[in-house]
């Protein structure tokens, strides 16, 4: 069992707290990412869990044993780290075996361990390579096979992909992942990027100034953002958000944006909150061109009934293939949503657009907690 | 006026050349021909002349220069036998050797004629041993009574047996010779002595490689060398290691650590000249003061010939360390701060990490810095010349002062040329294996 739990977990560099005394539980096989913007303290966090930062306050616990006060050496960890890190005069066999050499594993053991791993990353060819002789994306795999040989309980990734171009990026996190349904160890992964916290995570944690947002599995983090900081933070195009104004109407609540804009919500609940300042947060992708727009294959008369109409210009199209990304106006405020290429809107072009008010969210505008 | 002038310029007609004022390559010359200039007037032109007269028969003071080959570097003018350690009787139990040996004081040497050579027979307790052979009765009789009656005779044990020794000491030999030519050495080395003996062969004459003082001073400059460069080694390393902690006032040590490396050393060798004084030394001070040293024994560091190398060598490395020390920590601070933080995870401890992962990153440029350092001392004049001007008698004399000394003091120009010339070989080989070394490391 190799589960990690942070407990009241802070840490302090002088007068910057840089993480606030969080709680967390990573469980035994579980691949969980932790994302933030920069400064958030994840990177912070992992090092604290690696043994590379003192933990100012809090225990931290791996497989049940107290670690905060052991060396990294004593902790059952691997870390893969952003710039691989890789000794530079060995080759990427020795660069593998390091830590089991110092361990005093007998040759024959890291012999073969060294070749399954590099059997599992394609890098047999370049045992006998210095990591200088290699392309970025085979460094990597050296990093990520050096951590793999230790047969770690725990292994930490520190934004491993950052320094990849674009392409490669992609085609590692599918390796990574893939890698962790093949060992099945414990697995913290730390990034900046949301997609990769959204395609590779079973469980992400948000953090933002040192404290844990969120947490949970990619679909709850989309369907069900604890505030207004994740619901902008996970999404591309990001959510667009509208200040605006809880009212009572005819059929229940609604909320009252600016330029007289008032629009229905789904929750009759809410008109005893009239007169609350909110944000309405709607995605891109739940804004569309005709009532029905996308949802047609779910469409049901509730939700066709919950779509509220919006009068506004397209000012810019970018197409990214299929999708498009349309900027618009109302008289609310600017926003982005989504389309596809066929849909054949030009920029200028005055339409009624749809919000679809059941995807919509409501964020207080003074916890900017979701409402 | 009668000239074709084309109305229409041709697609063919080859680009006029750009006028001089707008070609950048003309004013990379320039810019370029002082630094040429320099080279060429007080590095090349020295170097070859030195070569050329390094080959000719210059002296100060004699307008013509003869061309004589190379004389200067190897001229031999006659050889000489030395020999120490005669072995007089080998005998098997050491009562009878000690019998032997006190027989010494009536033993009897007399020549007698052996073919058209003299021989030289020692008679001790009964005993004829044949000792020289040599071309005149004069010599062997000499020679014959100097190893019977004024060395003195040892008992030895050599293997398993007892030996009489007529012992010679080694600044003290029993010399043969001179023979003017090498044929005649030969013969005679074979056929002189009779009983075992230790011999060498000394020679003479005016070539450098004959001087004995030029082999001292080879010897000097190895010892000056790779002294001073071993200990810059073993003080640079942990200061750089040192400073590379953070630590309040890191910089301003830093700061001070390069001062020897600035100061001129015309200048900090006033300071050491002083520490080193023979009558005011502030070490010795401080030794007698702390009760170490009696005021009678005083240390002279400049005249003791065990001290004086030991002096030169600190200077040099008081002088030279900081720059082996900024160069190891400018390696260091090139190790990515996630190198170290990895191989702790790997778990290296601190003594691993250094083996393991420090000293190899910090390999190639620790080797620039040696080859500079090392070229720095090989060739260094100011230190010595200042501090002990190459003595006393000769112990701290090294190539680059004995080249001065002989070549300026003395006045002898070209066997000073090629003194100076024997570095630069000497100098090739060590750089070429450093560089080798470094393309291999890279």
């Amino acid at each position: 069992m190799a589960d990690v739990v942070l407990d009241r977990v802070e840490k302090r560099f002088g007068d910057v707290l840089a993480v606030a005394g969080i709680d967390l539980t990573i469980r035994d096989q579980e691949f969980l990412v932790l994302v933030g913007p920069s400064g958030c303290g994840k990177t912070t966090t992992l090092r604290m869990i690696a043994g590379l930062e003192e933990v100012t306050n809090g225990d931290i616990r791996i497989g049940g044993r107290s670690v905060t006060h052991l060396p990294p050496r004593g902790r059952d960890i691997a870390m893969v780290f952003q710039s691989y890190a890789l000794y530079p005069h060995m080759t990427v066999a020795r660069n593998m075996s390091f830590s089991l050499k110092l361990r005093g594993t007998p040759r024959a053991e890291i012999d073969r361990r060294v070749k399954e791993v590099a059997g599992i990353l394609g890098l047999t060819e370049q045992l006998n390579r210095k990591p200088r002789q290699l392309s970025g994306g085979q460094r990597q795999r050296v990093a990520v096979g050096a951590a793999l040989c230790r047969q770690a309980g725990v292994l930490l990734f520190d934004e491993p992909l950052s320094n990849l171009d674009a392409k490669l990026r992609v085609h590692m996190r599918t390796e990574l992942k893939r890698l962790h349904l093949a060992i099945r160890s414990t697995m913290v992964y730390v990034t900046h990027d949301q997609v990769e916290a959204m395609t590779m995570g079973d469980r992400i944690v948000i953090m933002n100034g040192g404290v844990i947002c969120q947490v949970g599995t990619p679909l709850e983090i989309y369907d069900k953002p604890a505030s207004r900081f994740v619901a902008g933070f996970i999404g591309s195009p990001p959510m667009n958000f509208f200040e605006g104004e809880i009212a009572a109407d005819e059929a229940g609540a609604a909320v009252l944006l600016g330029g007289g804009l008032q629009l229905p919500l789904p929750r009759p609940d809410l008109a005893e909150r009239a007169g609350r300042k909110v944000w309405l947060g709607i995605r891109p992708e739940h804004i569309s061109l005709t009532q029905a727009g996308r949802m047609t294959s779910e469409v049901s008369l509730h939700r066709v009934f919950r779509t509220a109409k919006v009068p506004s210009v397209i000012e810019v199209v970018e197409p990214l293939g299929h999708r498009v990304i349309l900027t618009a106006r109302s008289a609310a405020g600017p926003f982005q949503m989504e389309t596809e290429i066929h849909a054949g809107v030009h920029g200028g072009e005055r339409v009624e657009l749809w919000f679809d008010m059941n995807r919509a969210y409501l964020f207080d505008r003074d916890t900017e907690a979701a409402i | 006026m009668g000239a074709k002038v084309p109305i229409l310029p041709s697609a063919r007609e080859p680009e006029r050349r750009p006028k001089l004022l707008e070609r950048e390559a003309p004013f990379g010359y320039l810019l370029v021909l002082p630094a040429v200039l320099y080279l060429a007037v007080f590095i090349a032109y020295p170097f070859l002349m030195s070569i050329y007269m390094s080959f000719t028969d210059a002296q100060a003071g004699n307008p013509k220069w003869e061309f004589i080959g190379t004389q200067n570097y190897s001229k031999v003018e006659s050889y000489q036998v030395l020999a120490n350690d005669f072995v007089l009787a080998t005998l098997p139990d050491e009562a009878a050797a000690k019998r032997f040996a006190a027989a010494r004081d009536s033993a009897k040497v007399t020549t007698e004629p052996a073919g058209s050579r003299f021989r030289a027979v020692l008679e001790a307790a009964g005993t004829r041993v044949p000792l020289l052979e040599l071309g005149s009765e004069g010599d062997a009789s000499y020679l014959g009574e100097t190893v019977g009656k004024e060395l003195s005779w040892k008992v030895e044990k050599r293997g398993g047996q007892y030996a009489v020794v007529a012992h010679a000491a080694e600044d003290a030999p029993v010399t043969f010779g001179p023979y003017n030519d090498k044929a005649t050495l030969n013969r005679e080395r074979r056929s002189d002595i009779l009983v075992p003996a230790k011999t060498t062969v000394k020679t003479q004459g005016k070539g450098v490689m004959q001087d004995p003082n030029f082999r001292l001073a080879v010897k000097n400059t190895f010892k000056y060398t790779f002294g001073t460069e071993a200990i810059k080694l073993c003080l640079g390393i942990p200061c750089a290691l040192i400073l590379n902690r953070k630590f309040g006032g890191r910089r301003l040590l830093r700061g001070l650590l390069v001062i020897p490396w600035v100061i001129p050393i015309a200048i900090s060798a006033q300071a050491w000249l002083w520490i080193l004084d023979s009558t005011y030394s502030v070490i010795n001070w401080c030794l007698v003061h702390w009760g170490i040293l009696s005021p009678g024994n005083i240390i002279n560091f400049r005249g003791d010939k065990n001290w004086a190398m030991l002096s030169v060598i600190a200077v040099n490395v008081w002088r030279g360390f900081p720059f082996t020390t900024i160069v190891i920590l400018a390696g260091l601070t090139a190790i990515p701060d996630e190198i170290l933080e990895r191989a702790r995870l790997d778990g290296a401890n601190g003594l691993q990490r250094f083996a393991y992962v420090i000293s190899p990153m910090v390999r190639p440029i620790l080797m620039v810095s040696l080859l500079f350092s090392v070229i720095f001392s090989f060739t260094d004049f100011n230190t010595i010349w200042i501090i002990t001007k190459g003595g006393p008698y000769d112990q701290t004399q090294v190539l680059s002062t004995y080249a001065y000394q002989l070549g300026v003091n003395a006045g002898y120009l070209a066997r000073g040329a090629a003194i100076s010339l024997f570095m630069f070989p000497i100098m090739a080989v060590m750089v070429f294996f450093m560089l080798q070394f470094l393309r291999r490391e890279a």
